[in-house]
């Protein structure tokens, strides 16, 4: 604690020499929209971005579902500009070509992971929430903030831009496994793959840029009054997430230079002695090991699936004790689960390769600790259901989202658990069945709570609220379309679909079981309902800058936290005094108190 | 004057060129085979798939060596490997298609050119993928998948290669050959074994008749105003 007191001190201090510095600052444009170091712009910067980012990897998999349901029939609408732009190699006669579906799987993955979801849950919500809720005027290092979007920003531009070249994106699957990913399109110099290990390097560094920040103003910035155990979960939720970016990321980025050095300079750190490849011996030392790329991913890939669930888990808290009017049940053995989950998910990332013959023992001791690290989660899950008990709960557009995450994310979860055992993953293994299970995690899961939240904070952001009436159509209607979807596949998945099928497995499925195939259209079908009950969301998000309601009250949901304390929108700087805390985040319906919530900023 | 003589001048051009274009002539002739094919082997995985075999109401067999009335030798493609070094010729008027129809290829032994598209089908309503593996000759190798009848694709193979092999890995039985040459002569022999190359300048030349397993012979022979090339080749 002494060094909280410190740094509360440093931060009081650093706090007010910024306003006084800053009271009568204007900002220029650039400096404000482009260069922007404060963390709450340069939250919506990456907020804006990824949310394209997640339009764009929604358009990919919708022309791949496409193929899946109707396999060799033109694309509509867009099949005639994606020949136009990537030719005829890509979409002959707006066909989705074999090359092309791989391109677009591989970046779907990479896109909605690395460009979208991470950015929102950490980048977006992260930035803008994180420092107003321990009552810090700005992050630690509001520069290195800035680098942090910028390198994002690049590595979103180089992803992009690899459609383009020469050969397309990179068509190895999002995980990039060697030595696919470098004989894909060897002796091409500066292919896809090239692009996509550049353009992962730019998003690393921007991670990891982004998570010390977060570390350092956590522990550093936190205000007077603010102890750990008074800190919002949300706040817990993105530091364990900064950790694990910190400790997962560079083998990675280690892996990706290694495997730019395989693709570009032919050297075999991931390449096997004597490999063929097309009937003839590649022309490389060999030597290296194809196992040891998997175990580099895998090391940051599982731990990202935390970085993923976590930030939304924090959302999906603050929205919950706010829209039940209830003090979130069991909040401390929920940071102590939030600190388990991050420590037990650098122990489990070998239950993604079961099948590749790394040894019984091997796969016993991944088997149990990924079950293990279902005990902390289900505790988090758990309490947040508890919490619903005896709660009035006021159902708006935020509430019913974070509601929903509730029994999306524990489909997610618990058909997680199959795939953990290393006996039923060697049947479900790279299945269909897979494919529902994550998305179920990510897609119902995480994104329902990143839509909870942007309709929570968009009237702190913004100073208007969001049209509810659109809102709950978006709800109803995703809520439905995303389990028609993703649903479907557990089944497929049961009858032993691959999940690589560029014809939606019509090659295996057409005259042994038909009905697997017709779900390819049901699925289909959903997904552009889903697409289209996006629609009234986008036309919300932006409309509502200039139409929506306005706020009249800088606490419009009634809420403890000093997100709530600021100004609406907060300016530069954030607070107009440094706010002290006296109390818990979520001290609602107190007995004896005049309002059913209390703010932490309130003195006892 | 100037333009009468020019135009007398043109006239006597336009009547050689015309004279030299009928110095030209069909090439043709029968391929025979010496000795006794091996019997053609059932294609077992074929009949079995339930996508492929329901387009056959007798198994389908192997086409290693075709042979048909009095020694007839199918497949074998033949074509001018000596005699038009540097000379160029036209683009073809139509490409040249490699179908994919009941799990097999079709024809079994095509003729393209170098540095012009092939056409590239599929008849069958299931997914077949065409895996080229280029060998020296450095042709791009290309590997694209078909899922529906009536999809076509088109490639070029840059330069000269007999036999191209084309493979596709979900039926592993398929495989298709493209003679890939650089002149427009070229043939493939039909069920009887005959074969035509239509147009051959007047010339000395060098035809060779490839097989797939009989190997590669060579004929030397003279074109005027047409020419036939009967060629025999041996089981092996």
């Amino acid at each position: 604690m002494a060094q909280t007191t410190t740094s509360k001190s440093g931060a009081h201090g650093a706090h007010a020499a910024h306003e006084a510095h800053h009271d009568h600052h204007e900002l220029g444009y650039l400096s404000k929209y482009i260069f922007s170091s404060d963390h709450k712009m340069i939250g919506i910067q990456y907020g804006v971005t990824a949310l394209f980012f997640l339009l764009f990897g929604f358009f990919l998999v919708g022309c791949m579902r496409w193929q899946l349901a109707y396999p060799g029939r033109a694309i509509p609408v867009v099949g005639g500009l994606l020949e136009t732009l990537l030719g005829k190699d890509m979409a002959a006669g707006g066909v989705m070509q074999g090359d092309l579906y791989n391109a677009f799987g591989a970046m779907h993955g990479t896109i909605m992971v690395f460009l979208a979801i991470v950015p929102l849950a950490f980048g977006a919500f992260g930035n803008f929430v994180t420092p107003l809720q321990i009552g810090a005027p700005d992050m630690a290092f509001p520069r290195l903030n800035m680098a942090s979007y910028h390198f994002y920003f690049f590595g979103g531009i180089v992803m992009f831009a690899s459609f383009f070249i020469p050969g397309g994106a990179a068509r190895s699957g999002w995980t990039s496994y060697s030595p696919l990913a470098t004989t894909a399109q060897f002796g091409q110099a500066f292919n896809g793959q090239t692009a996509w290990l550049i353009g992962m390097v730019l998003l690393i560094n921007s991670s990891l840029l982004g998570a010390v920040n977060f570390i350092t103003t956590i522990i550093q910035l936190r205000t007077k009054g603010m102890s750990w155990m008074r800190m919002p979960f949300f706040v817990w939720a993105q530091f364990v997430t900064a950790f694990l970016l910190l400790l997962a990321f560079p083998p990675l980025e280690a892996a990706g230079v290694l495997q730019l050095m395989d693709n570009v300079f032919h050297t075999s750190f991931f390449l096997p002695t004597g490999l063929v490849v097309d009937g003839a011996q590649l022309p490389v030392s060999g030597g290296g090991s194809p196992l040891l790329w998997q175990h580099l991913f895998w090391f940051l890939g599982h731990p990202e699936v935390y970085v993923l669930i976590l930030p939304a888990m924090g959302i999906v808290s603050e929205v919950i004790a706010n829209s039940t009017r209830k003090p979130l049940w069991g909040y401390r053995p929920m940071v102590y689960s939030v600190i388990t989950v991050g420590f037990l998910s650098f122990i489990v990332w070998a239950h993604h390769m079961y099948l590749t013959g790394m040894g019984t023992k091997i796969s016993t001791f991944f088997q149990t600790t990924t079950m293990m690290i279902s005990i902390p989660s289900v505790i988090i899950l758990t309490a947040l259901f508890i919490s619903l008990w005896g709660g009035s709960i006021r159902f708006n557009t935020a509430s019913l989202f974070a509601l929903a995450f509730l029994p999306m994310f524990g489909i997610g979860g618990l058909t997680g658990l199959p795939l953990g055992f290393n006996a039923s993953d060697i049947f479900l293994h790279d299945s269909y069945y897979v494919i529902g299970h994550f998305h179920y995690v990510v897609a119902p899961g995480t994104i329902f709570g990143l839509l909870a939240g942007i309709y929570f904070w968009y009237p702190k952001a913004t100073g208007r609220f969001l049209n509810e009436t659109l809102g709950k159509i978006h709800f109803w209607g995703s809520l439905v379309c995303m389990n028609l979807v993703f649903a479907p596949m557990f089944i497929q998945g049961f009858k032993g679909m691959s999940r690589r099928m560029y014809d939606g497995g019509a090659t295996y499925f057409a005259e042994t079981d038909p009905t697997a195939l017709k779900l390819n259209i049901y699925i289909t079908h959903s997904a552009i309902a889903l697409g289209v009950f996006q629609l009234p969301f986008i036309w919300n998000f932006f409309a509502s800058l200039f139409v929506g309601r306005k706020v009249t009250n800088d606490n419009p949901w009634d809420a403890t936290t000093l997100d709530w304390a600021t100004p609406t929108p907060p300016p530069h700087g954030n607070f107009t005094h440094q706010p002290v805390v006296y109390r818990g985040p979520y001290e609602y319906s107190v007995p004896g108190a005049a309002k059913d919530f209390s703010p932490q900023n309130q003195p006892s | 004057m100037l333009m009468k003589t020019t135009l007398q001048f043109a006239a006597v051009l336009a009547i050689f060129a015309a004279v030299s274009i009928l110095q030209a002539g069909d090439v043709t002739g029968k391929v025979t085979l010496k000795g006794d094919a091996p019997a053609e082997k059932e294609i077992t995985p074929l009949a079995k798939d339930p996508n492929c075999g329901k387009s056959y109401s007798k198994p389908a067999t192997t086409r290693h060596y075709v042979v048909g009335a009095d020694k007839g030798l199918a497949n074998v493609f033949v074509y001018v490997k000596k005699g038009l070094e540097g000379k160029t010729f036209p683009a073809p008027a139509e490409k040249p298609v490699m179908d994919q129809k009941a799990c097999l290829y079709q024809p079994y032994v095509l003729g393209a050119r170098a540095g012009h598209p092939v056409v590239i089908k599929s008849s069958d309503d299931f997914m077949h993928n065409v895996n080229f593996a280029a060998s020296k000759t450095g042709n791009d190798t290309f590997n694209f998948a078909q899922t529906k009848a009536g999809q076509a694709n088109e490639k070029i193979f840059k330069n000269v290669e007999v036999l191209a092999k084309l493979q596709c890995n979900v039926h592993p039985w398929m495989f298709g050959y493209i003679g890939v040459v650089d002149s427009p002569y070229y043939g493939v022999t039909d069920a009887s074994g005959k074969y035509t190359i239509a147009g051959l300048p007047d010339g000395k030349y060098t035809l060779a008749f490839v097989h797939l397993k009989a190997g590669e012979v060579l004929q030397e022979f003279d074109v005027k105003g047409g020419a036939s090339v009967n060629a025999t080749l041996e089981v092996k």
